[in-house]
């Protein structure tokens, strides 16, 4: 019982984490219609603010959580305004190529900036313990993980479905030339989905700092995960990105723990089900005819 | 009249070009510079390796152009990535040798690389240095005339490794590694050697190969804890070796009194990454420690990195840099740059690095070199990582198998 609790949190744990950064990466493509490669540089950006920040400048954790993510949706709104923009309506492989591309540069640029080496960052002093719970003792800074995940999660429900903003948002990703019709000023509103997506990721970022090595390929190996969650819960759907990243953190969690020969392949084996039984992902909608 | 005027220099060109090529090579030649190729991981989570291997390389290689080159020729280097890939390792294998014409080439970062490399020299009929790749077959059922290895390979790291597990008393013994040929072959040789040394000892079922690159290690570090096992071999390396010790501190994983032994713990990429979370008393190898080597040479070479780079040298430094100084001495000693010649002074050639009088051997082309294991001890506050101590250095012979037992035929 208790390394099935112990297995359950980590499951948990481990699907917070995913389910921040994608769903920045399905507002995104809901918006945006483009699918952002460079959305993983951006989450590592986040976390190396975070390693400037706290282990260099010795700053406190907490208001880094806004800070360092703010910084890292100037850097979109940069992104956006110069360099997608002239992609829009184009086939989708051409923004998948331009994000990519932007990715090379982020990881070449952290390399130059801070170099290849490993880096750690500790955790505020009051999340540095554990907790017992139901006989498992777990580390209480996963558990405010966790916590973090739950409240984004409530947020986004409530930004989506009960504020102006988020109608407008909607609309636009329903119908853009409709929207712009009833007077939406939906360049504006494109621009502002993509910084919210960028700061999202850098959120995921600075929470991943404490728990996870920061090196230059946090960023590839996080991405790869995120497109994975999103393939199993669907492109696009918000809903699907906390499905997705509930499926794909109890594959690791208990994979790891109880198959470990075959944990390996097990999120290939769920993707793959996935695409053949349900190809629009397990709460996408149909693809358009 | 204008054509003609620029017919002219060209004419003059080709018959000086003509004339170079007829009679003038040799003298010509003797100008050139002397090539090397590098080939390591310099893009990714794991490229701070290669970071090192480059400083080690650039500083030997300034050292040497200091005093005069190699056989009067200046030495040049240039260096590709890996990306830790085969494919990728491969191909820029080829662009050194057929576009950049490098006499030898060294490097090497991972074992799959390697598998994937090794065979290929063949074709490629340069001289190739593994500085840090640590299959055995690369020396072993892999091997050929133009592939040598400065570094510890598992069987020598893990003929050490089993020493160190069998004074500690621990009879059950499992793995924590990464699922690829390091992980699974530093398991198998470090339990057949154990066994051979104390054959009542356990080598249990419940082993975790977790995904190189796994972030989340925290259900292979419960299967573990919840097996209870008196000793743990952990392969895992780099950033992955960071996360892991950072989750496995958190679950209390050191606090059991098992007897931890980490495969390569003692790279100061991951020390000064975990600096005091790294815990005491755990068992760190290395296939080198700056300052197991009291030598001249050694200590000339910390003293000018940590000058050069602010940091004592990783093992990766150290290979990189003892590799030129072999290609110095093979040159030296063929009395050219020829790579058959080379490659053929590189067999059963003596020299010095810092890490001692290193011989490789004749028959598979392995230098006969023993890894260094130590326990983690206080903080250096000047370079930001633990010291090792007590430390053992373990000779070559005391843990290099027999030639027969690698299946190498040259």
């Amino acid at each position: 019982m208790q390394s099935f609790i112990a297995a359950l949190l980590n499951s948990l744990d481990i699907a917070m984490l995913l389910f921040i950064i994608a769903v920045g990466l399905n507002i995104i493509f809901g918006v945006l219609n483009i699918i952002n490669f460079a959305h993983g540089g951006l989450y590592m950006l986040g976390a190396y603010f975070t390693y400037t920040l706290v282990t260099r400048l010795d700053l406190p954790f907490w208001p880094l959580l806004l800070l360092a993510p703010l910084a890292v949706a100037a850097i979109a709104v940069a992104m956006e305004r110069l360099v997608l923009r002239r992609v829009y309506g184009r086939h989708v492989t051409d923004s998948l190529l331009l994000t990519f591309a932007l990715l090379l540069i982020i990881d070449e640029s952290v390399r130059m900036i801070w170099g290849s080496g490993i880096h750690t960052v500790r955790p505020p002093e009051s999340l540095s313990g554990n907790i017992s719970f139901a006989g498992v003792s777990y580390p209480s800074y996963s558990l405010f993980v966790m916590v973090a995940g739950v409240v984004l999660l409530a947020a986004l429900w409530a930004l989506f479905n009960r504020t102006r903003i988020g109608r407008i948002v909607r609309a636009a990703a329903i119908d853009r030339d409709m929207a712009q019709t009833v007077g939406i000023n939906v360049p504006l509103v494109v621009t502002g989905v993509f910084a919210f997506g960028a700061w999202l990721a850098a959120v995921g970022g600075v929470v991943a700092a404490p728990a996870r090595a920061i090196d230059p390929g946090m960023g590839d190996r996080i991405i790869i995960e995120s497109f994975i969650v999103v393939v199993i819960g669907g492109l696009g759907s918000f809903p699907g990105a906390l499905l997705g990243a509930l499926v794909l953190g109890l594959i690791h969690g208990f994979g790891g723990r109880y198959l470990p020969e075959v944990n390996l392949v097990l999120p290939y084996i769920g993707m793959a089900l996935v695409l053949l039984l349900r190809p629009q992902g397990l709460l996408g909608r149909e693809a358009a005819a | 009249m204008a054509r003609s005027r620029i017919r002219l220099p060209l004419a003059g060109a080709a018959a000086a070009l003509t004339l170079s090529l007829a009679g003038l090579t040799a003298p010509a030649q003797a100008q050139q510079p002397v090539r090397l190729g590098a080939i390591y991981i310099m893009s990714g989570s794991a490229s701070v390796y290669g970071q090192f291997a480059q400083q080690g390389i650039q500083l030997a290689v300034d050292e040497i152009n200091a005093k005069g080159g190699i056989l009067g020729r200046k030495v040049e280097f240039r260096i590709e990535d890996s990306q830790g890939k085969a494919d990728v390792a491969i191909q820029a294998a080829r662009k050194l040798v057929f576009q950049d014409r490098v006499d030898a080439l060294i490097g090497i970062d991972s074992s799959g690389v390697a598998t994937g490399l090794v065979p290929v020299m063949r074709e490629l009929r340069r001289p190739l240095i593994i500085t840090h790749a640590a299959t055995p077959d690369a020396t072993g059922k892999l091997c050929n005339r133009y592939t040598f290895r400065i570094s510890v390979n598992v069987n020598q790291n893990m003929k050490g490794a089993a020493l160190v597990a069998a004074e500690t008393g621990g009879k059950r013994w499992t793995t924590i590694g990464p699922d690829y040929a390091f992980g699974h072959q530093s398991w198998e040789y470090f339990g057949k050697y154990l066994k051979e040394i104390k054959p009542d000892v356990e080598l249990m079922k419940e082993t975790a190969f977790p995904r190189f690159g796994n972030e989340d290690f925290t259900p292979f570090i419960n299967s573990i804890m919840a097996a209870k096992p008196d000793g743990v071999l952990i392969s895992v390396w780099g950033g992955d070796l960071v996360n892991f010790v950072r989750q496995a501190r958190n679950l209390g994983f050191f606090d059991r009194g098992m007897h931890i032994l980490m495969n390569v713990g003692a790279a100061t990429e991951v020390l000064s990454a975990l600096r005091e979370e790294m815990p005491e008393g755990v068992w760190l190898g290395t296939r080198y420690w700056f300052n197991a080597h009291d030598n001249e040479m050694n200590n000339a070479f910390v003293e000018a990195y940590l000058e050069r780079y602010n940091t004592p040298p990783s093992y990766n430094a150290e290979g990189a840099y003892a590799a030129v100084y072999a290609v110095k001495a093979a040159m030296e000693k063929a009395g050219s740059a020829d790579p058959e010649k080379v490659a053929k002074a590189l067999s059963g050639l003596t020299f010095r690095a810092p890490n001692g009088e290193i011989t490789f051997r004749k028959g598979d082309n392995q230098a006969v070199v023993g890894p260094t294991w130590g326990q983690a001890a206080a903080m250096n506050a000047e370079y930001g990582i633990r010291m090792l101590d007590p430390v053992r250095t373990f000779k070559g012979e005391e843990v290099t198998p027999s030639v027969e037992e690698t299946g190498c035929k040259l």
